[in-house]
């Protein structure tokens, strides 16, 4: 027997046998305790409400339609395959998955090869409705109950997608008790690593327990399926007889140099421990392999280490035949970049070859699993007592495994029945992502610091029911969406707490919104599964699940809309609110880009009205009222602000530098300012800098150079032939310096006006000046008798259209500045634009 | 220009609560008692500067010249002889204190510095040295320090990120990691800017519209604000005001963001104070962005690891120091003219130190040093630091601690400490237990603190 009945510390509800009150429904347990406090349940939410809230919990998606009777569409939902993508990004977070290792040193691959598929799997799992314990199971031991090649063996991603901590075993092995005894149990055992845990029945026994059941694991990179390729064949045995060899030199090598080892276990402080990377060579002796030996030593007082004895497979001179991530420590730095180039050889024709088999990163029990001692405080050099490795001992009965490394026995004691835990984490965060907080709302804590259930019984007879089903997660969606908790309204008076859980209105997460956003546009890809795409990789309309998760550089703008940190296991996303997401909304290309596409999908519409419902109807599944229906019309009718292509009348402004000739009342020479920074044209990156110094050029004005030999110019080229009118003004400000001076020059007429400034403001304006197409005006501002304080504004329209054959038309020379159009957005797609962002958008009633 | 609209300022407008802003709920948002320094820069000289060139004279060094140290320690790589540095130590201000020529600009200002010269990491290896300087843990994630301060403190301007790390030319080694939030919520984490670029919309992510000017935003702002009024007057959701809100905060936040990165609003004597190029640059946008009220500002030298001079270390320490020093300087100057250096804190240093000995490529000197973990040198100067201080000391080589001997813990307890944070009680809880920068460790640093 794994887990007894009675448990060791009965006092904490947690650890005791599931007890589930006698109702017999989710509603007869809350209007049980409604009735207690004397609470009144709220209404029931309408039609539409129920099927958005259905549609975005079940599938993460907007609902097609809403007229649909309720019950049916929740099995719909149920049956659809996008149900499965959800609720895996749910476990993901747990799972604190990644598609890449986190920092890498350069030689190693840092891709996953088995990403893709463990997310894939978890998706086709959840779909399939795999019972939650086979589906525990299989991640933390599918080495040991399917065949081999098996394409359950990626669900072992779960152990092993975790960061690579620079090949330090014991933070490798500590993520991976972690993210197995939060991610499943709701007992943070890591707390455990240093001392006895501080408030919960978890001695550092049972850590190192633990410890060893992961320490007798080894890494192991095997096929998923039975399907072959030639090539990824040839590259896989060049790699292993690469690595044969060097195993074997090594070995040889260490046996050589024996004497040397065993004197250098008495000067350890030369040898430092593992975290501590040396680059070392082949003739040095490795240090991890002192540390080996010493140990060794210690556990064989008076056996000879003879050159025989060295060759037996537990001695420290062997080399065992693992992955490199396990044995990178035994060779040379040179020997290991080298095998960890070949492995990346390999791990690279898997990542980026779609013809690739399926590859899976699964843990193997060691031939020799080995018994843990505790680290004192956590530090591997002061090691106390062995213990051998076997379950937590709070669930009582405690016997060390027999199987390999125990880690089969370790998962089949999560999965017992009798092991209340799991079922109750489980059914918590199911509760959790349905109504937006969980019976416990600490949903990985179910220590003593965790949060007592608001309902203890319905917390115990959902587990209840869900172990009864058979471990079915779909049967706890049907039982929590059928009750009429879940449907009633989300607007529940402040009082009522966690007395009476209803739907707490759900903001969109990142992940839909963004999802959302693509499939209001009608631009939504819903393939399901495959390899990650770059977040805002132009022609990426998939899911947002099949973003590129990299660990060392999550996009900026996931993390500001709270995204999981994939370095740490999170059952449950903060929830923030801050301006960083609206700037985002604001004026990032992605969501401007899908109410383009949106607006133009409403092209079809009969009319403004036709066109505002459809809009309405493909962002929030209803139609406008009127009073929306009538304010958007006025948004869109009302339009101050006439598109301005980006391109045309820009074309006719140039921006450069010269000398002013006063005998010619012209420019000398008219030199294009070379380098544009986005909002100012310059002589280079800095400003000022060593080519142009101070001269400069912004839609409002500018500085002239730093000389008589740089004046600024802004240079208009006439269309065609006609009669324009200018009107401008010039402003110098500070009272400093000696000011500047300014010329229009007209390339035929030559001088047209000029001023002196200094803290003053000129009017340079002429009416019927005569242009032939080509003919330029150039607007010329150079320095007083000095450089200082000599920044200028410069506002100048040229207009046509007076006479002649011209219709009338505006230059202006501050909204033509170069690639700043007042908008490139038609008001429709403001408009748009508008209600994607809205609260009634982000959130879920 | 006006003075930019606080947070406080916008709440006592608008009439709110803190708590409606979301974040609020999250933030510790109070010191624990009068803080000394109300806002940090950490100029992180990424790489590894020689603390024995810098700041921690050796002359034991030259007269060891190509001997063997008696204090020498195992590191990286295999270092050789004592390798004196080329550089020219020499005493400056009241205090006495020696620095080399590589900083002697910054040196004007050694009475307002105090020098820790017995920093201690705890392997000679970039990577976790990177996350145990700024982070706290060698390998474990964790929250930055920068995170943990805008967790403890808020942000003094509600319109700019609390936390911003800029680095010219792209992202030094460990990438975000180096101001990551880990477990706490991801606004804490630093705000990224690449100081190489100059217009502001290249600088900080989505602060500026490519698609629609101000008065377009301004219309759509509105239409939006009718829309949400609409949708919150049947709900009692302070989320949903919480979103109104943050929308009115990021227009303003376009506007500041600009106008704080555009030091052409500075008058040319401050310019020349500060120089040429883009550590002058980046150190003037670091001084208008504490100005208004950004709590941490972290200058990184570069991408990469620009200070890891495995080779040559007498050119490129020069060439580096020659790029921050006038910077540095200037800085100090300029806080101090504007009566920020008194509350404002900063702190110069890298991930370690170096060797004091030449670095070897099979058996031949490399004329550069390895990392050296055992002993290095960091500098702390203004809010609540007793200026013209010398504490702790490494061997006579430089290879080792030796008096007081001082963790980054207690480097990261010190810092806290000024903020006006007791580094035990800052604390978040994730996975069962309450976390800290100093994890169980760190010990105020009393003598540098005035």
């Amino acid at each position: 027997m794994l887990v007894s009945t009675s448990l060791l510390s009965a006092e904490h509800w947690a650890f005791q046998p599931l007890k589930p009150g006698k109702e017999q429904s989710i509603d007869e347990f809350i209007q049980k305790k409604l009735a207690k406090h004397g609470l009144q349940a709220s209404p029931r939410a309408d039609a539409r409400t129920l099927a958005r809230r259905a549609s975005f919990d079940l599938t993460g998606l907007q609902p097609e339609r809403t007229d649909v009777p309720y019950e049916p569409f929740v099995d719909q939902l149920l049956a659809s395959p996008h149900y499965g993508e959800q609720w895996a990004r749910h476990w993901l977070d747990v799972a604190r998955y990644s598609d890449t290792k986190g920092y890498v040193y350069a030689r190693e691959e840092k891709n996953w090869v088995h990403a893709t598929p463990y997310r894939d799997w978890i998706v086709r799992a959840l779909n399939e409705d795999m019972p939650y314990d086979r589906f525990l199971l299989l991640q933390i031991a599918a080495d040991q109950v399917v065949p081999p090649k098996s394409p359950d063996l990626v669900a072992m991603g779960f152990l092993t997608l975790g960061r690579r901590f620079l090949g330090v075993t014991h933070d490798i092995i500590d993520d991976r008790i972690d993210v197995v005894t939060r991610g499943t149990l709701g007992l943070t055992v890591a707390c455990a690593r240093c001392h006895d845990h501080k408030f919960d029945p978890i001695p550092t026994r049972d850590y190192y327990a633990l410890y060893g059941v992961f320490q007798s694991s080894a890494e192991a990179l095997v096929p998923a399926t039975g399907a072959e390729n030639a090539e990824l064949t040839a590259l896989v045995k060049k790699n292993r007889d690469l690595m044969t060899k060097r195993r074997e030199e090594q070995m040889a090598r260490t046996r050589s140099r024996a004497a040397d080892y065993s004197k250098a276990v008495t000067e350890l402080e030369k040898y430092p421990e593992q975290g501590f990377d040396q680059i070392i060579d082949e003739k040095d002796l490795n240090p991890f392999i002192v540390h080996r030996w010493k140990a060794w030593v210690e556990k064989h007082p008076g056996v000879e280490l003879t050159e025989e004895r060295l060759k037996q497979s537990d001695s420290p001179a062997f080399v065992p035949d693992e992955h490199i991530a396990n044995i990178e420590m035994y060779f040379p730095t040179g020997v290991t970049t080298e095998l960890w180039k070949s492995q990346g050889e390999v791990d690279r024709f898997i990542v980026k070859n779609n013809a690739a088999p399926t590859y899976a990163t699964v843990l193997v029990d060691r031939p020799l699993p080995s018994t843990p001692r505790v680290f004192t405080r956590g530090n591997p050099l002061t090691k106390g007592a062995e213990v051998p490795r076997q379950f937590l001992s709070l669930f009582g009965n405690q016997s060390p495994f027999t199987k390999g490394s125990g880690r089969l026995e370790l998962a089949q004691a999560i999965i017992d029945p009798r092991n209340p835990l799991t079922a109750r984490v489980m059914v918590n965060r199911i509760w959790q992502h349905h109504f937006g907080r969980g019976l416990v709302s600490t949903p990985s804590d179910f220590g003593k610091q965790g949060s007592p259930p608001s309902h203890p019984e319905l917390l115990d007879w959902l587990a209840t029911e869900f172990i009864r089903s058979g471990w079915s997660i779909k049967h706890m969606h049907r039982l929590i969406m059928l009750s009429e908790a879940y449907r009633r309204t989300s607007f529940p008076t402040r009082s009522d707490g966690l007395e009476n859980p209803s739907y707490v209105p759900h903001r969109l997460s990142f992940e839909e919104a963004r999802d959302a956003w693509l499939a209001a546009a009608g631009r939504l890809n819903l393939r399901i599964g495959g390899r990650p795409e770059g977040l805002f990789a132009a022609s990426n309309t998939r899911r947002t699940l099949y973003a590129l998760v990299d660990r060392e550089n999550v996009p900026m703008v996931m993390r500001t809309f709270d995204f999981a940190n994939p370095d740490l296991s999170i059952p449950q996303r903060s929830e923030t609110t801050v301006p960083q997401q609206a700037l985002f909304g604001l004026n990032h290309p992605f969501v401007v880009q899908q109410a383009k596409a949106l607006v133009q999908n409403a092209a079809a519409s009969k009319s403004d009205e036709a066109k505002t419902r459809h809009i309405y109807a493909k962002l929030f599944q209803r139609s406008p009222t009127s009073d929306e229906l009538a304010s958007a019309l006025a948004f869109v009718q009302t339009d101050t602000t006439p598109v301005i292509a980006a391109s045309d009348h820009s074309k006719s402004w140039h921006y450069g530098y010269g000398a002013w000739d006063e005998s010619t009342g012209r420019l000398k020479t008219f030199n294009p300012l070379p380098h544009f920074t986005g909002s100012a044209w310059q002589g280079d990156e800095a400003w000022p800098n060593e080519k142009l110094g101070w001269a400069q050029l912004t839609a409002e004005g500018g500085h002239p150079g730093n000389d008589r030999q740089h004046a600024v110019v802004r240079r208009w080229i006439a269309p065609a032939d006609g009669s324009y009118d200018l009107r401008s003004t010039l402003i110098h400000e500070p009272k400093v310096g000696d000011g500047i001076r300014a010329f229009v020059s007209h390339s035929r007429l030559g001088k047209l006006r000029s001023a002196t400034l200094l803290d003053s403001k000129a009017e340079l304006s002429l009416a019927s000046i005569a242009f032939q197409k080509g003919d330029t005006l150039d607007f010329i501002v150079d320095i007083g008798n000095g450089l200082n304080s000599d920044q200028f504004l410069w506002s100048a329209q040229i207009i046509a259209g007076s006479g002649g054959d011209v219709p009338s038309e505006v230059w202006d020379a501050q909204k033509d500045f170069t690639a700043t159009p007042k908008t490139t957005l038609s008001s429709w797609e403001q408009l748009a634009q508008v209600l994607m962002l809205s609260n009634e958008f982000m959130f879920v009633d | 220009m006006p003075p930019p609209l606080t947070r406080r300022d916008f709440l006592a407008r608008s009439g709110m609560g803190m708590a409606t802003l979301g974040l609020a709920d999250l933030q510790a948002a109070k010191p624990h008692f009068a803080p000394k320094a109300k806002r940090v820069i950490h100029f992180f000289l990424n790489g590894g500067p020689s603390h024995v060139d810098t700041f921690d004279p050796k002359p034991a060094l030259a007269r060891y010249a190509g001997k063997p140290v008696p204090s020498h320690r195992i590191t990286e790589r295999k270092t050789g002889a004592a390798f004196p540095s080329p550089f020219k130590f020499q005493r400056y201000g009241q205090s006495g204190i020696e620095v080399s020529e590589l900083f002697e600009k910054t040196a004007a200002h050694i009475d307002d510095i105090a020098v820790i010269r017995s920093m201690q990491a705890q392997v000679p290896n970039h990577e976790p040295s990177l996350m145990l300087m700024n982070c706290g843990d060698s390998i474990q994630a964790r929250p930055s320090m920068g995170a943990w301060l805008t967790y403890g403190l808020g942000s003094a301007n509600e319109n700019l990120p609390g936390f911003i790390a800029m680095c010219p030319g792209g992202m030094p080694i460990k990438s975000a990691e180096n101001w990551q939030a880990a477990f706490l919520p991801g606004a804490f984490q630093g705000t990224y800017v690449d100081s190489k670029h100059e217009a502001v919309d290249r600088l900080i992510e989505n602060i500026r519209s490519p698609h629609a000017d101000t008065s377009v935003q301004l219309r759509q702002l509105e239409l939006l604000r009718r829309i949400n009024a609409a949708h919150k007057a049947e709900r009692s959701d302070p989320r949903l005001e919480a979103r109104i809100q943050s929308f009115e905060l990021a227009f303003r936040m376009q506007m500041d963001a600009a106008d704080a990165f555009d030091v052409s609003q500075e008058p040319e004597q401050i310019r020349k104070l500060y120089g040429e190029g883009v550590h002058a640059r980046q150190t003037l946008i670091a001084r208008r962005l504490l100005e208004r009220g950004v709590r941490m500002v972290q200058l990184w030298h570069g991408a990469g690891q620009p200070w890891d001079n495995h080779n040559d270390i007498e050119t490129n320490h020069r060439n580096l120091a020659a790029q921050i020093d006038q910077p540095i300087a200037a800085l100090l100057h300029d806080l101090k003219q504007r009566g920020m250096l008194e509350d404002t804190l900063v702190i110069w240093g890298g991930e370690f130190g170096r060797t004091p000995t030449v670095e070897l490529a099979g058996g031949k000197s490399k004329l550069g040093r390895d990392h050296n973990h055992y002993g290095f040198s960091v500098w702390m100067a203004g809010g609540g630091i007793k200026g013209g201080t010398v504490h702790g000391s490494t061997d006579e080589f430089g290879f080792a601690a030796q008096d007081n001997p001082t963790s980054v813990h207690d480097l990261h307890a010190t810092i806290l400490h000024l903020m006006g944070l007791n580094h035990e009680e800052l604390t978040y809880r994730y996975a069962g237990r309450d976390f800290r920068l100093t994890d169980v460790y760190g010990e105020v640093i009393t003598p540098i603190v005035a």
